[in-house]
């Protein structure tokens, strides 16, 4: 191999780092866990690193939380509305997903040991 | 008593002390009325339960105004701001609910007269205001058109073209007669009805920042149902991001703002609307015809440090379309600003906000000078 060779494969090799070490940064608000609320208190923390199924029973109704392949949603739920089950998969910190007749609250956090990322989404508007 | 009765007339006391003072009688009278039912009891039943976060925050979930409100504040005082702020919200939520019979604007609407408390009063004259300014459209005294279509009950119809212009005759700003020095309000046609909800949640998310500064707290972020208030930076300094969702779901948002003490609120017909003959309702009405409007327009984020304001003029904005809202914009020189996401998916930004709206969307500045 000549030496223009190596230099090539070199600043490729530089490129291809760099352009992985962005897209990382990207995904830097990304979420690590998904904590549940009723009324304010946290009824259940869950990692999003593995696949989960999660039956939520309390005194307002019937929720059913899935975590599959690091997105948090609902996927049953006895309110009237139904409203929880058609909104956004949780990927991220600070994303939520609220059951308002039942004052359910999911909203995607750090995990544990993960640093606090301060380029994350702070709230969402709409 | 006269302690407690200048406590009362000074009820508004800016100082920590005050409100301080104020806790401990309202805790005083309530240890004395002890056993007797009634709204005593109905506060304790309400207590909000505080979560103290890694990062120095203390948060608190709530569910008032029919959505899900979330508080965050910063600082050694952040408890008691949080608990200040949940009060606020349950005292602005027993005055403008249209959903409780005993509100001020229920009693209002039921008697076609009322005289209004200092808050709702001042309340009722800005929206006045702000419907003159948008040239009517919008009108506090919609409510009787909302309620043929249902939305305020979600007992959804379409009404008649009948139905819809006596409805329309009776949604009339100019036939609100208002007493500044008796706080009187009097609707002068039979049947008119008034709904604050409009302004209710940037107004009250306004008071909540206001009230985290009166206790000491200068870091904070209010969210009531979507619509976002910040208070000063995040500790470090560094805005607060406030991403705007996409109408049309998916995984992705249409863009991320940078805020500091302003609001940002969202309105669009992907909010609340039903379905009759395979057509579309959506709840954002038009008062030019009473129908749920239909200028182009799929979202409206509205940016400004008056956060009554940026309620209004969301869906004020929505309702107007691309080309007014830009005039409008105009015509107002820097009170706001504001991201409009077109039905072809363009967005359309006013340059105030344009560098620090992040998006990867198709984007058209818009600039005072055209």
């Amino acid at each position: 191999m000549k030496k223009k060779d190596l230099l090539l494969l070199a600043g490729l090799l530089l490129a291809a780092g760099l352009a992985a070490l962005i897209l990382m940064a990207g995904r830097r608000g990304e979420a690590g866990a998904v904590t549940v609320r009723v009324d304010g208190q946290v009824v259940g923390i869950w990692s999003l690193a593995e696949d989960r199924e999660e039956d939520i029973d309390t005194e307002y109704g019937h929720n059913h939380l899935s975590i599959r392949q690091g997105a948090a949603y609902m996927t049953e739920a006895d309110c009237p509305d139904g409203y929880c089950m058609q909104q956004k998969k949780i990927t991220g910190i600070g994303e939520t997903i609220v059951c308002l007749p039942h004052r359910l609250v999911a909203e995607g956090v750090a995990a544990e040991g993960q640093t606090a990322d301060e380029d994350g989404i702070d709230a969402v508007t709409g | 008593m006269p302690v407690l009765l200048k406590i009362r007339q000074n009820f508004r006391l800016r100082t920590a002390r005050g409100l301080f003072l104020c806790v401990l009688c309202a805790a005083l009278m309530g240890a004395l009325t002890a056993g007797a039912s009634g709204p005593v009891h109905a506060m304790a039943e309400e207590e909000i339960i505080l979560q103290s976060n890694a990062d120095g925050s203390v948060t608190a979930d709530l569910f008032a105004m029919d959505t899900y409100m979330s508080l965050k504040a910063y600082g050694k005082n952040a408890k008691e701001a949080l608990r200040a702020g949940a009060e606020e919200i349950r005292r602005l939520d027993r005055l403008l609910s249209t959903g409780r019979e005993d509100s001020e604007i229920s009693v209002l609407n039921k008697d076609g007269a009322a005289v209004l408390s200092e808050d709702v009063f001042g309340l009722f004259g800005r929206a006045l205001e702000i419907g003159e300014e948008t040239g009517g459209i919008f009108n506090v005294t919609i409510y009787p058109v909302m309620k043929l279509w249902g939305f305020p009950e979600k007992d959804y119809r379409v009404p008649s073209e009948e139905e819809l212009s006596a409805a329309l005759a009776l949604a009339d700003p100019g036939s609100v007669e208002t007493d500044q020095n008796t706080r009187r309000v009097q609707f002068l046609k039979e049947g008119m009805a008034a709904d604050l909800g409009g302004i209710a949640k940037g107004y009250t998310g306004a008071r909540v920042t206001e009230i985290f500064r009166e206790h000491g707290v200068d870091s904070g972020l209010v969210s009531l149902g979507g619509n976002v208030q910040a208070l000063g930076t995040k500790p470090g300094g560094k805005k607060w991001k406030v991403a705007i969702q996409d109408p049309e779901g998916g995984t992705d948002y249409l863009g991320v703002l940078e805020v500091a003490d302003e609001a940002v609120i969202t309105s669009g017909a992907y909010e609340r609307y039903f379905e009759e003959n395979g057509v579309r309702y959506h709840h954002i009405i038009d008062p030019a015809d009473g129908y749920p409007a239909d200028s182009g327009v799929v979202s409206s984020t509205i940016v400004s440090s008056d956060g009554t304001l940026a309620d209004a003029l969301s869906t004020s904005l929505y309702i107007m379309g691309t080309e007014k809202a830009e005039e409008f914009w105009r015509e107002c020189g820097g009170t706001f600003d504001y991201v409009l996401e077109a039905e072809d998916g363009t967005l359309y930004v006013t340059e105030g906000i344009a560098d620090r709206f992040e998006s990867t969307r198709k984007r058209v500045t818009v600039r005072k000078d055209g």
